[in-house]
């Protein structure tokens, strides 16, 4: 086979795909600009009324802020950690390296309401409740796995003997590694960097059991709205998220390439 | 530049030792190469010159400083890599100033000493590159230059021209020992390939299970191996067994050779190396060489050479090499001939008690 263009139908099926899986986005975009005050396809209408109460609306700036504050928080304490974590089990470092491994990666596949629970019970033993802290702690377990993911496969594609270069040619073991292994697994910490972020900014399972009435989330703040009644704020602040997370993938893109470590 | 000495170092990974008691004293500007098959020990005490690996015991100096404790960047050494080991995020002119940045250079005269040591390699005006722009010849250049830019106490060389093709790998090795006399700075150099050892070392270390088995000049190494390892590992020898009997080596009942060799202690059994080059196909009528009667079993045609498998004695066969131009150069299986052979080739070493 020299032709290597997909046929008509495969063409077709992928397309159709591609279209299903955007509708969601679609439809929560379109609402957003309606002017009735119930969400509806095709949009009544078209006004920003909803984007302009969404920003105006102390409950959603707050959430916002509380959000960003939270994905920012665990990403960079996730960063610190998982990378030097990473560094440790990729070079074998410590015994029962592949164990640790697993257990760091764990909240991957437990599913995030057990998780919940299990914290919940847990800061309650130890006293920690309701606080900001805890629902830190809480969102860098469960962004740590993307970090050390991500980490682990960058590590594993560079030639480990640069950085003994490096320290042979004068760098003790953090120059050598701040300035040699750690550019060249930029690309793939960006990524896990944006994962972990995004991560954080949209769980609900896990911090609905944590957050105390001042640490409300948005993707709480959506939740408890959608269940009390949905108008089309909560299509206006789906559809500015929507934007900036487009936003922000299209520049990490441009900066470091990172989609070859996803 | 300093000399470097290795006493009574030891490496044990729990229960192996790779390393058993190696002592070596390296001078000052000398080219020493380590040589042996793969799991020698070689690249583990190349290592622990480097400080990458810490030594189970034993002391490493350099020059008079005792460095067996110092990390590597304590060291000033130089060490070339098997995969070159190049910092793929930096331009050439970046990675061979990276030791002298270490060193806190930097401006007009780390501009010049990067120049200096990029022309030492051929590589001027290829700063701005990077590694991945350059052929693999090129590349193993560039990570000589930044290794011998900081002008370090020792060079070390890990199998730096195992992964280059033959052709390129004979211009490095000129290339290289130009570059080591031009600097005159101690070089360890790891190698298993023993033509390479051989044409570029002052003297050569010989090991094998990580024991020291010969440290000599190459001619000496060639010429007297001490050990049947070192005898079997350098060259082509044919490897026989046999008997000290009256101050010959016996092959079998008939067949007596003469040789060089300690030939003390008749009954003892020993091993005889034979070099197929010292193998002569040509009646030269000398009376105190060795002459063996034999019949070509095989020939095979190598273009410059031509080997012959021989049968001699009762059942033991010799590997002969003859110029294929030459008279010898046309024997036909089956074909009987007359070997000659200098007492001073016939190698007899105690037999091993390991085979």
């Amino acid at each position: 086979m020299n032709d290597q263009r997909p046929t008509l139908p495969v063409t077709t099926i992928a397309l159709l795909v591609v279209v299903f899986l955007q509708i969601p986005v679609i439809v929560v975009v379109l609402a957003s600009f309606s002017e009735t005050s119930y969400l509806t396809i095709p949009p009544q209408g078209l006004t920003l009324k909803w984007f302009e109460a969404v920003l105006t609306d102390s409950a959603y700036l707050g959430a916002i802020r509380n959000s960003l504050v939270l994905a920012i928080g665990a990403t960079t304490i996730s960063m610190v950690l998982g990378v030097a974590a990473s560094y440790a089990l990729f070079r074998k470092m410590l015994p029962g390296s592949e164990a640790l491994t697993s257990l760091l990666m764990s909240p991957l596949i437990i599913p995030s309401v057990v998780i919940g629970v299990a914290l919940l019970q847990y800061f309650t033993l130890v006293g920690l409740r309701g606080g900001f802290v805890v629902l830190l702690l809480a969102h860098v377990v469960i962004t740590v796995p993307y970090i050390v993911r991500s980490a682990l496969a960058s590590l594993s594609g560079i030639d480990l003997s640069v950085e003994e270069a490096a320290r042979c040619l004068g760098a003790d073991g953090f120059t050598a590694f701040r300035l040699v292994t750690l550019p060249l697994i930029k690309p793939g910490l960006v990524a896990g960097a944006l994962f972990s972020f995004v991560t954080s900014m949209e769980n609900v399972p896990v911090t609905i059991f944590l957050a105390g009435p001042r640490q409300t989330t948005l993707p709480i703040l959506i939740f408890t709205s959608v269940e009390m009644g949905v108008d089309p704020s909560v299509a206006a602040v789906s559809t500015l998220l929507i934007i900036a997370t487009v936003l922000v993938l299209f520049f990490a893109e441009r900066w470091t390439g990172f989609h070859r470590f996803v | 530049m300093s000399n470097l000495t290795l006493d009574h170092v030891v490496k044990r990974y729990s229960s192996v030792t790779v390393v058993k008691d190696v002592s070596l004293a390296i001078d000052e500007g000398e080219f020493v190469s380590l040589l042996g098959p793969s799991g020698c020990g070689k690249t583990t005490i190349l290592r622990m010159v480097a400080g990458l690996i810490d030594p189970s015991g034993g002391t490493i100096r350099i020059g008079d400083r005792d460095v067996t404790r110092l990390p590597p960047n304590k060291r000033n050494i130089g060490l070339v890599f098997q995969s070159y080991a190049l910092f793929p995020h930096l331009t050439v002119h970046e990675n061979v100033a990276f030791g002298l940045r270490r060193k806190g250079q930097s401006g007009a005269a780390l501009d010049a000493r990067v120049g200096e040591a990029l022309a030492m390699v051929r590589l001027a005006g290829y700063g701005e590159r990077y590694p991945r722009q350059l052929s693999g010849g090129q590349q193993q250049r560039v990570a000589m230059a930044r290794a011998i830019a900081p002008r370090p106490n020792v060079l070390l060389f890990d199998e730096p021209l195992s992964n280059l093709d033959a052709k390129l790998r004979d211009e490095m090795q000129i290339e290289l020992k130009r570059l080591q006399r031009e600097l005159g700075i101690t070089t360890l150099f790891v190698t298993h390939d023993q033509a390479e050892a051989l044409s570029l070392s002052d003297r050569v270390c010989v090991m094998q299970d990580g024991v020291i088995q010969q440290f000599a000049e190459p001619e000496t190494i060639y010429r007297r191996p001490a050990t049947a390892f070192v005898a079997s590992f350098i060259g082509k020898p044919n490897r026989l067994a046999g008997t000290i009997r009256g101050g010959r080596v016996a092959l079998d009942e008939q067949l007596e050779l003469r040789s060089e060799s300690d030939l003390s202690g008749d009954g003892r059994p020993v091993e005889v190396f034979i070099r197929q080059e010292a193998i002569s196909l040509a009646a030269s009528g000398d009376e105190s060489v060795n002459r063996i009667a034999g019949t070509v079993a095989l020939r095979s045609f190598s273009g410059p050479q031509v080997k012959y498998v021989v049968r001699i004695g009762s059942d033991q066969e010799l590997v002969v090499e003859a110029p294929s131009s030459g008279p010898a150069g046309d024997l036909a299986p089956g074909q009987p001939v007359m070997l000659e052979v200098h007492p001073q080739d016939v190698l007899v070493l105690s037999r091993e008690t390991a085979p």
